[in-house]
């Protein structure tokens, strides 16, 4: 038989055989593959899982989550897209929780010390129970509760409870925000946190927050980041020392000297005054609030004083009158100095200036709490108080302290010696999921339920600008079950613990408070939810995971003064601090950590800095230009030191750090905290000073001044990036970026030339020649 | 050219076949050295994988190193065999003679060591069967034979298979011999082996032919083995310096270079271990040199080559990788020394007959060839892959670890190791070719002196 | 842009890098939801991590006009994709929705897939995976826990694709334009990761993609990918109009 070429591929493309050959010869593999009747892994799913809405506790400001969980067990934290607040949306947070509900070293039972010099020992509830009750007993008037910022009905339950033994509540935020309130209150009246519409804005000026990383709702700010970057996108003026996320997302990036974020912002509003900007009537509201005028701040001092060129703070002020509307806040390391409410209240004020409180794009007041007597605002005590308490403390004034979600004794900077002060209170009882530096020197631990365990509520802050009650609610049983891995915890609820200690006073259980709360907003009839009966309503409310009612907004109050107690900032003293060179320490929440909550779990170790993609570690960032002068290279173990102490960490040296400040951030350095934590990098908040904010006694904890020297060793930095600095190989890759109304064909085009240009000099192309 | 005396018949079966009847004393000792070395390298591989690849220096985005390298390496060694026996039987080069057994070994083995290596690289080595094996016919899952990870088993199983038939051809009548000289065990095992080998015409012709067929059916695989192995490269489109065009011709010419070179090394080796002077003469050695001479200033064109191909065609990244091979701590330091070793030190040396004929001076140059050669394949394969890619991101170097360096010396004490048992049982130098060339061989006078020629019966 | 359309779904991703903000939470979700195995500080060291969706930041700039540009890189599913043809045991292939799979099962561990990717998105185990007893609760059920010596790298959360889908056809209906979340796009604050189907000329991420800033990364190896990035805005950057036309 003869074939021609023609007549073969006719009859083997006709030919099963002829489909093999070809497949395997070039065709795509899909055409050669006979798909698995049987399971493939990318075909399994198994199971049925369900989603349950509840808030995030302790690690947000009141984000709501929904739980997926199955079989009994809880497998994935995302955004409940339902609420308000952070919109179904989430941060690199959520899911790092679960590693704390299954910590393999959670606290499994009550562990009592029976001398101060003793170890602790495990015990029953039942002894437990009887060592608490003893330690009340003998403490009425000498009983202090201290607990994180607490806002719902956990944050009533601790005061109701310190209350009743003539005790105190104290609260503690190692990066207290204080003055934030304080500022806040000066300009709008009150000192719940507004809300800041980012989304409707066109232009954001913010100060030292990291808004969009760890700041106040980082969820809720990101989801209007998104908002504000779409349609006619907004411009974004954000001023830190250091690159933050928010600095990095920022179109125009100012790096103050610290301290002088107040000078900074007055600079900018005398721009905008003496250019005649905005309407009389607004700076006349301005000048109102703000005592002494402008007169001190014309641009180019201010150009000078803050160390920002002047075409810069001019550029800002332009944008931030022309391109309403606009929002102005601040916080962070802006307010952390001793001038901190000058900051804070100067930055605020801004915004009457640009006529943006209560409108749209602007500042708009929150509403009280949905709840009677539930708290819908918190804030840590001042540093100042603390130390009075401390005194008290060691005088032997106080009895009993029973501690909970707060770490003081990593929180607190040395010059409190916080173990000492413990040492004099004879009963130190403290709460916790997973064993913290606190937990490891108490004398009674209480192994505590997580939220996802528990009930609970929370009122975000900042709100949505209307009326918000978060529901918590327990998504997985409490862990008390056996697994493969035996017990995990037998922990019991903080809130249902202090109830019983009250016997009954206060109430009888978180759960009842919390439906009791719910059937009462009910009553009120308004809001997200309706339903003919309480059970339904309740029903709803839980599915939802929350209440909110977007009628019930926030109304301003009277627009007060600033602070200008002190308008300049003062540093700690460096002079007696032996060799190195001098820096300003601007220490800075962990992306992934925050101030140390989450360092328990091996995801929040693992999670690669965003600037530095740094884990697993604590290193120094500092200004590239100067490390090169200074001979400082990356892994050079830094000694970091304060007249407070000293710790050592890992050289980062990068262009996004103001020349002389060193960023390092806070969150590592615990003696316990479980497997992947303990004895991990250093603890920064430990060498702060005891600076404070001349008005409202808040540690100003941005206003320590180190030296620095090189510890003559160097290490690789466990970090995601490769071993060269990250800059791009070619311009526009990967990130291509374009200009206003280019289209990316065009820049990349335009980059392509660039690059040719620079390779091959002048001979590609034509190019002028001089 | 120095004069040599003639061999007669007993004098050669005595000699050469002094590894099997008379076995040095070094042997044993040598043997058993070896041989604790090879345990221990295959404990260190059974540790490996036991534990897992973590245990080397890989990470991202180096995902080859050490153990690729080694595999082409010693897949470049095996063409020592294809070169010798079948490229030079076919050409009529009757200086061969003498070597061509070694060498096919040589190819067996350093084949058998290759094999090994992308085995025990990859990360489910018990998973090798569904590599190369069409396993899955329920479902209609063959291997992706587009995958040159299939070509090179396919490859290399025929070459292997080739050549352990061409060495078993060719050691027939060796066999016949040395059942005859034997006695007990041993008899009975050359007795089978030797198929009955009795040397008639018919089993001499049989034997020839089969011989030159084999040859014949060898030299595709010649031109195959080492092209599909730089496929392994070349069909990589995002790794700069593994896309090249011409890499088939380029790594089956640098095959040939260190092939030929190991062959040097090791017939120094024989003509000193087992006193074989007689048979081993410098002139091979100058043969050889003379044909590494023209093989390496190929390959070294190539080399050349890839340099101009960056520079005339202007592409950045390729200029930037060759900038990084060449320029760069700690790629340009290996580079000078692969420069100098490959090419610059041994063939300049060659164009001296008296390094030529100088044993030594062979011996060690033929040894730098392969140090270079080895230098040679980490180059292409390593800064390929740790270079500064677009995604400067990820970019990360690669430091072998000592796991991945005891297994690669364990592969040349392992081929040392089967080559040794080998000559305790078998002839290196095939007596019967041996024979067959001082047959054919008489002195011509050239001028004054009396040289040795070769002539071929007349047809 | 041209994607080959295989069957009614042709799922891809639109990255808007002017809204990443290398807030991290995208990568947290994926370890989360996939089970991807902890990140110890020694694989981080040695450049042995496993992270299917990473954030890059590049430094352009220097004080005080630094700036830092994240862009989030996951696999990008080439139609044209480089690992698929040199995988010898097909544990790397193409389907019918515009997905690369990846067969965990079949998988030797040669890792040639990731020398062959040039977007350094596949990741090879090097150890064994091992999570302490406890914190084996977490685990997703969907997802296979590989093993040591294989690659793994995105799905596209293909495990939710799968559940998505067998929910629509029991209810006899379609899958709705943004019913299928990937664990990224979920958490992604900011909305910079969208995820849906090509085929669908009306869903969001076919609209998005219209948009005059999308641009694919790599293009110049034709891998066709299904993750296309709309372009970072800097609205001062000093655009020279014309400048390209005025050479040669
Ligand atoms: N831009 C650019 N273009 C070029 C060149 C260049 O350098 N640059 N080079 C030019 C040159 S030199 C050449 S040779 C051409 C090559 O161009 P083509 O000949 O198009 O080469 P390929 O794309 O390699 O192969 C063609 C197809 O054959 C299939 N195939 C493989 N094996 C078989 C088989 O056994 N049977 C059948 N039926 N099909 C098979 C392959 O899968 C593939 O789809 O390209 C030319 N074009
Ligand atoms: N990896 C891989 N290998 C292949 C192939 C493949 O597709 N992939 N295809 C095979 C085939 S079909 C072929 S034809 C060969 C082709 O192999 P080569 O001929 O090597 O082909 P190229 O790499 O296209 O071109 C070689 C170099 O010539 C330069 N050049 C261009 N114009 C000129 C000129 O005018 N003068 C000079 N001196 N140099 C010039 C180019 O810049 C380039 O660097 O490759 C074969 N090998
Ligand atoms: S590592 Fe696995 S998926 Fe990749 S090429 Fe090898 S076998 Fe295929
Ligand atoms: S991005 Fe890489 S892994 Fe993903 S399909 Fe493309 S080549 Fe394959
Ligand atoms: S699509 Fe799923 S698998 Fe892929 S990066 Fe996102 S979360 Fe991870
Ligand atoms: S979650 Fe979104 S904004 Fe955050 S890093 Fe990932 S892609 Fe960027």
């Amino acid at each position: 038989m003869k074939l021609n070429r023609r007549e073969f591929l006719a009859l083997t493309g006709k030919t099963a055989a002829g489909a093999v050959i070809f497949a395997a010869c070039g065709l795509p593999e899909r055409e050669l593959i006979v798909q698995s009747p049987v399971d493939l892994p990318e075909d399994l799913v198994r199971g049925e899982d369900a989603w349950y809405a509840t808030t995030m506790g302790d690690f947000t400001t009141g984000d709501g989550v929904l739980v997926r969980v199955m079989q009994g067990r809880a497998k994935k934290i995302e955004g409940n897209p339902d609420h308000p607040v952070n919109r179904g949306k989430a941060t690199a947070r959520y899911d790092s929780v679960l590693q704390l509900l299954y910590h393999p070293d959670r606290i499994k039972e009550p562990m009592l010390r029976y001398s101060k010099a003793g170890n602790l020992v495990g015990v029953s509830w039942d002894q437990a129970e009887s060592r608490f009750r003893n330690a009340l007993a003998g403490s009425s008037g000498a009983l202090t509760v201290v607990t994180n910022p607490l806002r719902g009905h956990l944050g009533s339950v601790a005061g109701r409870f310190a209350q009743k033994f003539n005790g105190k509540h104290m609260t503690f935020d190692p990066t207290e925000q204080g003055v934030l309130h304080c500022a806040v209150k000066s300009v709008l009246g009150q000192d719940q946190l507004p809300t800041f519409d980012i989304a409707n804005a066109r232009t954001v000026l913010s100060f030292g927050a990291d808004w969009l990383g760890t700041w106040g709702s980082p969820a809720q700010f990101g989801v209007k980041y998104g908002e504000f970057r779409g349609g006619s996108r907004g411009y974004l003026i954000h001023a830190e020392p250091r690159m933050s996320l928010t600095s990095a997302a920022a179109d125009l990036w100012l790096a103050p000297k610290p301290g002088t974020e107040g000078d900074l912002a007055l600079g900018i509003a005398s721009v905008i005054v003496n250019e005649g900007l905005v309407d009389g009537s607004n700076v006349q509201a301005f000048l109102s609030a703000v005592p002494g005028g402008l007169r001190n701040y014309d641009v180019r001092d201010v150009a000078v004083r803050t160390g920002v060129p002047f075409n810069r703070i001019q550029n800002a002020a332009r944008h931030f009158a022309d391109h309403t509307p606009s929002v102005a806040f601040g916080g962070g390391s802006a307010g952390a100095h001793t001038n901190g409410s000058f900051n804070l209240g100067a930055i605020y004020a801004l915004n009457l200036l640009v006529g943006s409180v209560g409108s749209a794009g602007g500042v708009t007041p929150n509403p009280g709490s949905g709840i009677d007597g539930v708290p819908a605002s918190a804030t840590g005590a001042s540093f100042q108080s603390w130390e009075e308490e401390l005194a008290q403390w060691r005088a032997g004034n106080v009895e009993t302290v029973i501690i909970r979600g707060a770490d003081i004794v990593h929180g607190m900077p040395n010059t409190v010696a916080i173990r000492e002060a413990l040492e004099h209170v004879p009963n130190v009882i403290a709460f916790g999921a997973v064993i913290d530096d606190t937990l490891d020197v108490a004398d009674l631990v209480l192994p505590e339920l997580t939220f996802l365990e528990s009930w609970g509520s929370d009122i975000p802050e900042p709100g949505p600008g209307y009326q918000v009650v978060g529901i918590q609610q327990p998504v997985v049983g409490p862990t008390v079950s056996q697994d493969e891995s035996g017990l995990i915890s037998d922990a019991r609820g903080f809130g249902d613990i202090l109830m019983k200690m009250a016997d009954g006073t206060i109430g009888s259980t978180m759960e009842q408070m919390v439906r009791r709360a719910i059937s009462d907003l009910h009553s009120s009839g308004r809001g997200s939810v309706s339903a003919s009966t309480p059970a339904l309503f309740t029903k709803g409310v839980l599915q939802r995971g929350g209440w909110w009612n977007t009628g019930t907004k926030g109304a301003r109050g009277v627009t007060g003064r600033i602070s200008n107690e002190a308008t300049s900032a003062n540093y700690s003293e460096t002079a007696s601090l032996g060799e190195g060179d001098d820096f300003h320490l601007v220490p800075f929440h962990s992306n992934s950590l925050l101030d140390g909550r989450l360092a328990a779990s091996p995801w929040a170790q693992q999670s690669p800095d965003p600037i530095s993609s740094a884990s697993w570690s604590t290193w120094a960032e500092i200004n590239s230009k100067e490390a090169e002068e200074l001979g400082i290279k990356e892994g050079d173990v830094l000694l970091v030191r304060s007249t407070s102490g000293e710790i050592e960490a890992l050289a980062y040296p990068h262009p996004g750090v103001r020349p002389g400040v060193i960023g390092v951030p806070i969150g590592q350095g615990h003696h316990a905290a479980g497997r992947w934590a303990e004895d991990r990098g250093a603890n920064v908040l430990s060498i702060l000073t005891n600076e404070k904010d001349s008005q409202t006694g808040a540690l100003a904890w941005a206003a320590t001044r180190v030296r620095v020297q090189r510890a003559g060793r160097r290490v690789k930095v466990p970090k995601f990036e490769g071993n060269v600095e990250a800059r791009p190989v070619e311009p526009g890759f990967p990130v291509l970026v374009v200009g206003p109304n280019e289209t990316a064909e065009a820049a990349k085009e335009a980059n392509h030339h660039e690059y040719q240009k620079s390779l091959f000099n002048d001979d590609y192309g034509s190019v002028d020649h001089e | 050219m120095q004069q040599r005396r003639t061999l007669d018949q007993p004098y050669t079966n005595r000699v050469l076949l002094n590894g099997q009847l008379d076995t040095p004393r070094w042997w044993a000792p040598a043997v058993a050295i070896l041989g604790i070395a090879v345990i221990i390298g295959l404990l260190v591989i059974g540790a490996m994988i036991n534990k897992g690849l973590g245990v080397t220096g890989l990470g991202r985005p180096v995902y080859w190193g050490l153990f690729i390298t080694t595999f082409v390496f010693w897949v470049g060694i095996s063409h020592a065999g294809i070169m010798i026996s079948a490229i030079l039987r076919l050409t009529q080069a009757e200086w061969r003679r003498p070597v061509t057994r070694a060498a096919e070994l040589l190819t067996v083995f350093s084949l058998l060591t290759a094999l090994v290596f992308p085995l025990i690289h990859a990360g489910r080595p018990w998973r090798i069967a569904y590599w190369i094996l069409p396993y899955d016919f329920a479902r209609g899952i063959y291997p992706n034979i587009r995958s040159p990870l299939i070509m090179d088993p396919v490859a290399i199983g025929t070459y292997l298979t080739g050549s352990t038939m061409f060495l078993y051809v060719a050691l027939l009548p060796d066999l016949g011999n040395l059942r005859d000289r034997t006695t007990g065990w041993k008899n009975s095992l050359y007795t089978v082996l030797a198929l009955g080998w009795r040397g008639n015409p018919r089993q001499w012709k049989m034997q020839t032919v089969g011989g030159i067929l084999l040859s014949a059916l060898m030299l595709p695989i010649f031109v195959s083995v080492h092209s599909i192995v730089s496929w392994d490269f070349a069909v990589v489109p995002s790794v700069e310096g593994w896309h090249s065009t011409i890499f088939a011709p380029y790594f089956v010419i640098g095959a040939v270079h260190s092939g030929v070179s190991a062959v040097v090394t090791m017939m120094a080796l024989m003509r000193w271990l087992w006193k074989w002077d007689d048979f081993i003469r410098p002139e091979h050695f100058d043969a050889l040199a003379r044909l590494l001479i023209v093989v390496a200033t190929g390959w070294l064109g190539f080399t050349f080559l890839e340099l101009i191909f960056a520079l005339y065609g202007q592409d950045a990244p390729e200029i930037a990788l060759r900038e990084m091979q060449m320029f760069q701590w700690p790629w340009n330091m290996l580079f000078i020394i692969f420069f100098l070793t490959a090419y610059a030190i041994p063939v300049p040396l060659w164009l001296f007959k008296r390094v030529r004929t100088n044993i030594a001076m062979m011996f060690w140059t033929s040894i730098l060839v392969n140090v270079g050669m080895w230098l040679e394949r980490f180059l292409i394969i390593v800064p390929g892959l740790a270079r500064r890619t677009p995604f400067v991101y990820t970019w990360e170097a690669y430091r072998p670890s000592p796991v991945e360096w005891t297994i690669f010396v364990w592969s040349f004490c392992w081929v040392t190791f089967l080559m040794l048992l080998f000559s305790r049982f078998f002839p290196l130098v095939p007596l019967f070719e041996q024979k067959e060339s001082q047959v054919f061989t008489q002195d011509v006078a050239i001028g004054r002196a009396k040289v040795p020629a070769i002539v071929r019966e007349a047809d | 842009m041209t994607t080959a359309s295989f069957g009614s779904h042709n799922w891809g991703m639109v990255v808007d890098v002017d809204k990443c903000i290398g807030c991290q939470a995208c990568v947290i979700a994926c370890q989360a939801e996939n089970n991807i195995p902890l990140n110890t500080q020694d694989r981080v060291e040695r450049a042995r991590t496993i992270s299917w969706i990473r954030v890059e930041r590049y430094w352009e700039g220097d004080f005080p006009d630094t700036k830092a540009r994240f862009i989030p890189i996951m696999c990008q599913h080439c139609e044209n994709a480089p690992c698929e043809p040199v995988c010898p045991v097909f544990a790397t292939y193409h389907n019918a929705e515009g997905l690369n799979v990846q067969v965990y099962n079949r998988c030797v561990g040669t890792r040639y897939c990731a020398n062959g990717c040039p977007y350094i998105v596949r990741f090879f185990n090097y150890w064994e995976p091992v999570w302490p007893e406890s914190l084996r609760n977490h685990l997703n059920p969907d997802v296979t826990v590989r093993s040591r010596g294989i690659m793994e790298k995105c799905s596209f959360c293909v495990h939710r694709i799968r559940r998505a889908t067998r929910t629509a056809r029991s209810e006899g209906r379609e899958i709705a334009d943004g019913e299928i979340q990937t664990a990224c796009t979920s958490a992604c604050p900011t909305s910079a990761l969208n995820f849906g189907n090509f085929n669908d000329p009306n869903s969001k991420v076919s609209k998005m993609r219209e948009d005059q800033r999308h641009y694919t990364l790599l293009d110049q190896f034709g891998t066709d990918p299904n993750v296309i990035y709309l372009a970072k805005v800097d609205p001062d950057k000093k655009v020279s109009v014309g400048e390209a036309a005025s050479h040669g």
